[in-house]
């Protein structure tokens, strides 16, 4: 549906423009006044002295969750690196060694550097695999190959950096939960 | 040449000679219009402003000078790029260009006059010296004629860099220059019929004796901004550059200190309209209610409230750090200790300053009492006082034209660009009109009121 | 199961054209086949899971169904075992709901015990109840919390960390296939193809009812040499093939159709690739040759197809050695492309009398399978006589090695096919063109890389008088090496990039081919009479 936006015409004053314009400049020095005697104020922070307070539902690195075992929960099924626009994830898929589970990864890595963090690989997994809640939003290295994040590295993250009430976190190896979820997890296989 | 040498006391030569130094004024401008540009606009959009770069002290770490250190190496940056011309540009004129606005700001100063003439005695000799470097009775007009050279460099750029962008750049120039020189030349015309003269010192000795221009000629003072703003090629008048429609205008092909010299020459060019229009219109190197002879007759109190000026902004300053501290102290910045130890310096230096100029004012009141000769019925007094006079009108003009730099810097980050046929329609159909008009009230009232 | 199937008859285009009425609409058919060949025939798909072209039928999945007008009203028949009959009257879901929901239903049906573990199954993306649910409006009513519950072989049976009962998700049947047997439909397409085309009955269904599930004979394995046909057969991802098990999706190849050059009955392939490697290959069907089969010897031979490759060599090296040559042997071997044989003729021709054409191979003629080989090993045998090539004078070689002092093979193993061809180092220049470095390639004086056939494009004559395509495939694993037919024509003085061009040159040499442009011919080939 379009919808007809009207605006209010300018009366006489605003027309002839120099008044608005002085307008304008009281406005911007009032804000350059307090930029040299509320420097405080500011809105902006000097990021990297002072860091933003980042939400877990920011679009950060990735991480690969875990299984209470401790093994990726991944199961290779390639749907994020179908997904990824980008297409920056790598994986190379085995047989699992549990009975239980066909598929595993052997490989998986993001390219960081072409990753453009849109966060549809997270939606497309179908078994909350990977996540991208880790809040680390700048990671700096001196090479490009360092960029590739191996899939040790986007396992290697800790439950405790996690609420507490995020399951699939703490379900992992040194989890609040991981020892019940163990016990579930290990039924009888024959 | 031996005539022409003795024909001036050697203190003559030596203070004329001295004099050149004013040449590099608009230049210095530079150092302070950068960061002043770049952090104004930072905290006009509620930023932070470049502030990163620092050296190291000793004791005190990372000095970043308020960002002053950061833009330096900005242009230190710029000085140290490869000078790049792309293929198939005509040489000559490409390296040429650059060069013309800079060269154009060592060469505009010449006829600003900084102080009021100094008259003064020397031993024996009477010494006259004048304010400008040339002194010349078409001086405005030669202002003006040595400022619109600056276009060529616009022009010339364009049409050497072979490229579309900077052809239309310099093409929009030259339009633009053409059609505000004309408005500037008009809209001056009601003070110079009130001052009778195109000698810039002749017209601050009007302003002087009557009032300022902007009271005077409140009209011709907003066309003649709006038209020195736009001849600056600055924003809300930038479609020379216009980024939006033709990446960078003239200067696209440019690089390293090639840009930074049309660079350089803008900010150059700015300071110099600045003193311009503080000249014009807001009674250049005058005070008013106070006439150059009143400082000079109590010289050593004028010094001295100069300096106590300077040691209430010190204390201005050194209140805000102390504030701006407290608060650190309290915050969680990773670097406040750092900081902390950074203001430390200057607070040391601010307070060393302002005892110093405290002790200097209280000094130079206390102790300054100048002897004087009468000459042709006037009081004229030694060199010293000359010199003093002098120091202070030249900061009295300096601050003026510091506070019109702002308002350029002002005006660019409120007002959004004009189209580029507003810029003409405004230019031709509306400034300069009334720049007529107002010129022709001036001259009936002129002829009415007669001199 | 020894139910007696019959054969579908597929149409032809000489099928006679009847009318029926599909949704009350008068519709000329192919007269001669099932409604579900006909149908398709004329543009409507209907869903399938047990038929197959080139299986019996057996029709017992229910999901072709549709309604047909007769005595008796209208009622449900399955599609792929009701013979066309002229004016009959067929409703479709287009405008039967019942046909609709009843296909919706027997999809249904079979998923309710399906694990849906579409994600990890090697079938997704080519999968047919995958597709058919898609068809009847993906909106199933199975919910999650009613469970799966596995009733197959109870050695199999798990339980999942869900609480149910799970089973059956790797099976080995054999050495190169693997059984889901959750996923299985009991269709018995893989039973049917091992008992009527493989003819070597190695799968059951074992078991009744919603317990059944396939399995070998005790003690047996599936070991055929067209067992991993069975994992394209199976419509859903309950036969996996271990070769590509697991190791790309489907969606992300891409499929380069060619011909097997390994056998003169030129298999039909799809290449299936992804960032230049091939993944697997693929039977394309093909009616006239190799129907939808394809040994596994041909199958799996993509496995070694990037391994031991030779590197190209600058062609100067080449052009020296040639042109300093007194009398020049020339082999062609069975990989050769018509083509390879084109160039190998111009380079007869440039070199004149100093040239001698060699060609043929040392492996033994063979009885066909009836399947997808014809037992020929030299693949393009026709081709070679229709550009008259010698395509058995290998002995003659053998007897006149002193008359010559260089030897160039091309696409030929002469020493690692028959170890007596060692004699051949009496000859001083040994140059060999091809793709891996075999024994004559390490017995050669100059070894020169050269595309493998699955990267080039080109064309050769099978068995059956079928002129086939050959389509370049990326993945040639470096830039630098080119056909072999680029680099034997710029050693004839003839500078050719492209295969159109090269196929012109073939044209000058087969006068019979003149009428027939490259970019004409189909992709299952084109009958040519009397070429050869
Ligand atoms: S965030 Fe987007 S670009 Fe990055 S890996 Fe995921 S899908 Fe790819
Ligand atoms: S979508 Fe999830 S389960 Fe599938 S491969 Fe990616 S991370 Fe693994
Ligand atoms: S066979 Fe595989 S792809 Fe097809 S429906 Fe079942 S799990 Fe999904
Ligand atoms: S294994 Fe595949 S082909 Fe065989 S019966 Fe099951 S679904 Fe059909
Ligand atoms: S396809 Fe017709 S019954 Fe299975």
């Amino acid at each position: 549906m379009v919808r007809q936006v009207k605006q209010k015409p300018m009366n006489w004053i605003e027309k002839l423009y120099i008044f608005e314009a002085f307008r304008g400049l009281y406005v911007t020095l009032k804000h350059a006044l307090r930029g040299v005697f509320r420097y405080e104020t500011l809105p902006t922070v000097p990021y990297p002295e002072q860091k933003p307070e980042i939400n877990h539902a920011y679009r950060a690195k990735h991480r690969l969750m875990l299984r209470p075992d401790g093994s990726p929960r991944c199961v290779a099924c390639q749907m994020c690196a179908t997904a990824c626009p980008a297409k920056c994830i790598y994986i190379e898929a085995s047989t699992s060694a549990d009975g239980r589970i066909e598929k595993s990864i052997q490989r998986f890595d993001i390219d960081h550097l072409v990753c453009v963090f849109c966060g549809l690989c997270v939606e497309a997994c179908p078994v909350d695999a990977i996540r991208m809640d880790t809040r680390e939003t700048s990671y700096v290295h001196r090479d490009r190959q360092s960029f590739i994040t191996s899939m040790e590295e986007l396992m290697d993250w800790d439950p405790k950096d996690y609420p507490e009430d995020d399951f699939q976190s703490q379900v992992a190896p040194g989890g609040k939960r991981n020892k019940e979820a163990l016990d579930s997890w290990g039924l009888k296989v024959n | 040449m031996i005539e022409i040498i003795q024909s001036k006391h050697w203190i003559e030569w030596l203070i004329n000679i001295a004099k050149f130094a004013f040449a590099f004024v608009p230049v210095l401008f530079i150092l302070l219009l950068i960061p002043l540009e770049r952090r104004g606009a930072g905290f006009i959009q509620d930023r932070q402003g470049p502030n990163r770069s620092y050296f190291r002290l000793p004791y005190f770490g990372k000095i970043r000078l308020f960002g002053w250190v950061h833009n330096a190496s900005d242009g230190l940056k710029l000085f140290f790029k490869e000078n790049y011309a792309p293929h198939g540009v005509n040489k000559l004129l490409f390296l040429l260009a650059p060069a013309i606005p800079f060269a154009v700001v060592l060469i505009a100063p010449a006829v600003i006059p900084w102080f009021a003439p100094m008259v003064f005695t020397f031993g024996e000799e009477v010494i006259r010296i004048s304010g400008q470097n040339v002194n010349t009775d078409v001086g405005l007009l030669l202002l003006f004629a040595i400022s619109a050279l600056s276009a060529y460099g616009a022009v010339l750029a364009g049409w050497a860099s072979k490229s579309k962008y900077s052809l239309l750049g310099g093409l929009r120039t030259t339009a633009m220059i053409i059609s505000y020189e004309v408005c500037l030349g008009i809209s001056i015309m009601g003070i110079l019929l009130l001052a009778g003269s195109f000698r810039l010192d002749q017209i601050i000795a009007w302003q002087d004796a009557h009032v300022w221009g902007v009271v005077a000629q409140p009209v011709a003072f907003f066309c003649f901004l709006i038209a020195m703003i736009a001849e600056t090629g600055r924003a809300p008048f930038d479609v020379a550059e216009g980024e939006p429609e033709l990446v960078a205008g003239f200067h696209t092909e440019y690089g390293a200190m090639q840009f930074g010299l049309f660079y350089m020459g803008e900010y150059s060019h700015i300071g110099i309209n600045s003193i311009l229009v503080s000249i014009l219109f807001f009674g250049g190197y005058s005070i008013p209610f106070v006439s150059t002879s009143t400082i000079q007759s109590n010289v050593g109190i004028s010094l001295g409230v100069l300096a106590f000026v300077f040691v209430f902004a010190i204390l201005a300053f050194l209140h805000l750090l102390y504030r701006y501290s407290r608060y650190l102290k309290k915050s969680s910045y990773a670097n406040k200790s750092a900081i902390l130890r950074e203001y430390s310096l200057y607070k040391i230096v601010g307070w060393a300053a302002a005892a110093l100029l405290l002790a200097a004012g209280v000094i130079s009141i206390m102790y300054f009492k100048p002897a004087y000769t009468l000459i042709d019925g006037q009081a004229v007094y030694g060199i010293g006082v000359a010199l003093g006079t002098a120091f202070i009108q030249i900061l009295v003009l300096l601050a003026k034209a510091v506070f019109f730099c702002w308002v350029w810097i002002w005006i660019r980050w409120t007002l959004p660009r004009f189209r580029y046929d507003h810029v003409m329609n405004l230019g031709w159909k509306v400034i300069l009109n009334v720049a007529i008009v107002n010129l022709v009230i001036t001259a009936f009232i002129v002829k009415l009121i007669g001199d | 199961m020894s139910n007696y199937y019959d054969m579908p008859k597929l149409p032809t285009a000489e099928s006679p054209k009847v009318a029926i009425f599909v949704d009350g609409q008068e519709t000329f058919v192919p007269g001669d086949t099932n409604l579900l060949e006909a149908l398709k025939a004329v543009g409507i798909e209907t869903p399938s899971i047990c038929y197959h072209p080139f299986l019996p039928v057996s029709g017992n999945c229910r999901q072709c169904l549709v309604e047909q007008e007769g005595p008796r009203g209208r009622s449900l028949i399955i599609s792929c075992f009701t013979p066309v009959s002229p004016g009959m009257k067929v409703f479709t879901p287009k405008t039967s709901l019942r046909v609709k929901n009843a296909r919706k239903a027997t999809n249904e049906f079979m998923l309710v015990n399906h694990p849906l573990d579409c994600p990890i199954c090697d079938k997704a993306g080519e999968c047919s109840l995958q597709a058919n649910y898609m068809e009847s409006g993906h909106d199933s009513r199975l919910r999650e919390n009613i469970g799966k519950h596995y009733h197959g072989s109870p050695d199999h049976a798990f339980i999942d960390s869900k609480g149910q009962t799970r089973g059956g998700k790797q099976v080995v049947l054999g050495p190169r296939v693997t059984l889901d047997e959750e996923r299985c439909v009991q269709c018995d397409r893989c039973v049917r193809f091992m008992r009527f085309v493989a003819g070597d009955e190695q799968l059951q269904l074992a078991s009744r009812g919603d317990s059944t599930y396939i399995t070998t004979f005790p003690g047996q394995e599936l070991d055929h040499e067209y067992d991993l046909c069975v994992t394209d057969v199976c419509p859903v991802g309950a036969l996996t093939a271990n070769n590509f098990r697991f190791q790309q999706r489907v969606w992300m190849l891409s499929r380069t159709p060619s011909v097997s050059m390994d056998d003169s009955l030129g298999a039909n392939l799809w290449i299936d690739h992804n960032h230049g490697k091939i993944w697997r290959l693929m039977p394309r069907c093909n009616p006239e040759v190799n129907r939808s089969w394809i040994s596994n010897t041909s199958r799996l031979a993509y496995l070694n197809f990037d391994k031991d490759r030779l590197e190209a060599a600058p062609i100067e090296t080449l052009q020296s050695t040639v042109f300093a040559a007194k009398k020049v042997a020339i082999v062609a071997g069975g990989a050769c492309t018509l083509e390879d044989l084109a160039a190998i003729k111009a380079l007869q021709e440039s070199l004149g009398a100093k040239a001698e054409l060699f060609g043929g191979t040392s492996i033994p003629v063979v009885e066909p399978d009836g399947i997808s080989k014809s037992g020929d090993p030299l693949a393009n045998r026709a081709g070679f006589k229709a550009m008259q090539v010698p395509d058995a004078n290998l002995q003659e070689l053998l007897q006149k090695i002193s008359d010559f002092d260089t030897l160039i093979t091309i696409h030929s193993d002469l020493i690692g096919e028959d170890p007596t061809f060692e004699k051949l180092k009496q000859i001083p220049n040994r140059i060999v063109l091809s793709a891996f470095k075999d024994c004559t390639a390490n017995a050669a004086t100059l070894a020169f890389g050269v595309k493998h056939w699955t990267e080039v494009s080109g064309s050769m004559i099978n068995s059956l008088q079928i002129l086939q395509k050959l389509n370049a495939a990326p993945t040639a694993p470096n830039g630098d090496l080119k056909p072999a037919y680029q680099v034997l024509f710029a050693l004839a003085g003839i500078e050719i990039t492209e295969v159109s061009a090269a196929w012109k040159q073939v044209q000058d040499r087969i006068p019979t081919l003149k009428a027939y442009q490259r970019d004409s011919i189909l992709s299952t080939g084109l009958k040519l009479e009397g070429v050869v």
